[in-house]
C-alpha cells in the first residue's frame, strides 16, 4: 500500500505542478495543431487520400508529441535538482518512476484529447471507439518505455538527442499494431490476419503488460544512486 | 608494457591471421565448392555470408545481454567491457548482413523499398539502431559506473524488444523467404551447399570471436589508462599531505 501511496503522491505532484504552471500542455496542444496544419500542406491533402494518410499522420504526431512530453517530465526534475531529492525519500526509485510514468501517460492522454478532435476537424477523419481505444492502449506502453528512457537520457549530456534514438525503435510494435487498428477503423474495414492478431487491441494490451513489467524492473537500475 | 601484455598482443596477431585464413577457406567453399543455384544463378552465393553474419550478429548481441546482466547483477567490469566489445562487433556484422541483403534483393525482388519492409529487415534495422544507441549512451553519459549501468539497461531492453518487433511486423507484411536450413523435412538444399554454409558459419563465428577479443583488449587498455589518469590526479594531493 505504501508503494501505491508514493506513486499517487508523485503523480499528483506532477499534475498539480502542470495545473499551476500551465507550461507543457498548452505548448503541446499548439505543437499538435501546428503539426496537423503542416502535414496538410506537406501531403497536399485531397479528400481521396486523406483516408490513407490520416492514420499515419495521427501516429507521427503522437510519437513526436510523446517524445516532447516524456522528455520534459524528467528534464524539468533534473534541472531543478528535485529528482535527487525525490530519490532520497523512502519512496524508492520504482515508486518514483511509476508515478512519473503515470503522470506522463496522463499528459499524453490530454494530447490525444486535442489530437483526435483536431484530426476530425482538419482532415475530416472519422474517430470511433476503436480509434480511441487503440490510441489509449498504446499510450500506456509508450509511456512506460518513454519515461524509462527519458529518465535514462536525463542523466546524460545530450538528452534531447538520445531520447528519440532510444525510444523510437522500441515504440515500433505499438505503431505497427496501433497503426493497423486505426487504419482499419478509419477505413471501416475488418482487420485481416489470423489468430491473436485478429484483435489488435488485445495485442496492444499484451505489449502494455510486457513493457510495464520490463520498465518497472529496469527503473531501479536507471534511477539508482 | 609487461610481458603479459606482449604475450596477449602476440596471441591476438596469431588469432587474426587464423581468422583471415578461415575466411579464405570459407570463400573457397562459397565460390568454388558450392554448386551454382539453378534459379538465381551466382547471386545466390551471397546467401552464405548473409545468413551467417546475421546469426553471428545475433550471437554478439546475446553476448551484450550476458555482459549487461553480469554488470547489473555483480557490477562486473569485465562484463561491461565484454558488452562494449560485442556491441561493436555485432554492429559490424549487422551492417554486413544488411548490405549483402540489399545486393541480393536487387535482382531477386527487384528491390523496391516500399514493399521490402518485411519483418526481418525491420527487426534487423531496429537491432542496428538500438545497439548504436547502446554505444551512444556510453558516449553521452558521464563516464564510469553511470555509463555502464545505463547502457546495460539499454542492452537488455533492446534485446527483449527485438522478437516483439519481429512478430508485429511479420503480422503486418512479410516477403522474406522462410527458413531453408531448419525446416521440418530436413535442409531444403543440396549437401554441398549445406557444407559450404556450415564452413562459412564456423569461419564467421571465429572471426566474430577474434574481433570481440581484440575489441575487449582495446577497451581494457582504455579502462587501464583512465584508471592511471585518475590515480595521477590523486597522487599530488597525497604527496602534499
Amino acid at each position: 500500500m505504501r508503494f501505491w501511496n508514493a506513486v499517487a503522491a508523485v503523480t499528483l505532484k506532477d499534475l498539480r505542478t502542470e495545473l499551476r504552471g500551465r507550461e507543457l500542455l498548452p505548448a503541446l496542444a499548439q505543437f499538435i495543431v501546428l503539426a496537423l496544419v503542416i502535414s496538410n500542406f506537406a501531403f497536399d491533402m485531397t479528400p481521396g487520400i486523406t483516408v490513407h494518410l490520416s492514420p499515419g499522420v495521427l501516429w507521427l504526431v503522437l510519437t513526436f508529441a510523446g517524445l516532447v512530453a516524456f522528455g520534459r517530465t524528467f528534464a524539468a526534475e533534473k534541472e531543478s535538482g528535485s529528482l535527487e531529492a525525490m530519490l532520497l525519500t523512502p519512496a524508492g526509485p520504482s515508486a518514483v518512476f511509476a508515478g512519473k510514468a503515470l503522470a506522463a501517460a496522463v499528459f499524453l492522454a490530454c494530447c490525444e484529447a486535442v489530437l483526435l478532435p483536431a484530426l476530425a476537424v482538419v482532415l475530416g477523419s472519422p474517430i470511433d471507439a476503436q480509434v480511441v481505444a487503440s490510441v489509449l492502449l498504446a499510450t500506456v506502453g509508450m509511456a512506460a518505455l518513454g519515461s524509462l528512457f527519458a529518465a535514462l537520457a536525463a542523466q546524460t549530456r545530450a538528452r534531447e538527442l538520445l531520447l528519440p534514438v532510444l525510444a523510437l525503435p522500441l515504440w515500433i510494435p505499438f505503431v505497427v499494431v496501433g497503426g493497423r487498428a486505426v487504419q482499419a477503423a478509419m477505413a471501416g474495414q475488418p482487420i485481416g490476419g489470423q489468430g491473436l492478431f485478429h484483435q489488435p487491441l488485445a495485442v496492444l494490451l499484451d505489449f502494455d503488460i510486457l513493457f510495464l513489467v520490463v520498465a518497472s524492473l529496469a527503473a531501479r537500475f536507471v534511477l539508482e544512486d | 608494457m609487461s610481458d603479459n601484455d606482449l604475450a596477449e598482443n602476440r596471441r591476438l596477431y596469431v588469432l587474426s591471421g587464423l581468422a583471415l585464413a578461415a575466411m579464405a577457406v570459407a570463400s573457397w567453399f562459397i565460390f568454388v565448392y558450392a554448386p551454382q543455384d539453378a534459379l538465381q544463378g551466382p547471386v545466390q552465393r551471397i546467401f552464405y555470408l548473409h545468413v551467417s553474419s546475421a546469426i553471428a550478429a545475433f550471437a554478439c548481441f546475446a553476448v551484450v545481454v550476458g555482459g549487461s546482466v553480469a554488470y547489473l547483477w555483480r557490477e562486473s567490469a569485465a562484463g561491461d567491457r565484454l558488452g562494449r566489445a560485442a556491441a561493436h562487433t555485432g554492429l559490424v556484422f549487422t551492417t554486413v548482413c544488411f548490405l549483402m541483403g540489399v545486393i541480393w534483393a536487387k535482382p531477386i525482388w527487384n528491390w523496391n523499398p516500399l514493399d521490402t519492409w518485411d519483418a526481418r529487415l525491420t527487426s534487423t534495422a531496429a537491432l542496428w539502431v538500438i545497439y548504436s544507441a547502446y554505444l551512444l549512451v556510453r558516449r553521452f553519459a558521464p563516464s564510469g559506473r553511470i555509463a555502464a549501468r545505463l547502457a546495460a539497461v539499454v542492452g537488455i531492453i533492446g534485446f527483449v524488444d527485438i522478437p516483439v518487433v519481429y512478430f508485429s511486423v511479420e503480422w503486418w507484411r512479410t516477403l522474406h523467404p522462410g527458413p531453408t536450413l531448419t525446416s521440418l523435412s530436413g535442409p531444403q538444399m543440396p549437401a554441398p551447399m549445406v557444407w559450404a554454409f556450415l564452413v562459412t558459419q564456423a569461419a564467421v563465428f571465429f572471426l566474430a570471436y577474434v574481433l570481440v577479443r581484440i575489441r575487449y583488449r582495446l577497451e581494457q587498455r582504455k579502462d587501464e589508462r583512465e584508471a592511471r589518469e585518475v590515480a595521477a590526479q590523486l597522487l599530488p594531493a597525497r604527496e602534499a599531505r
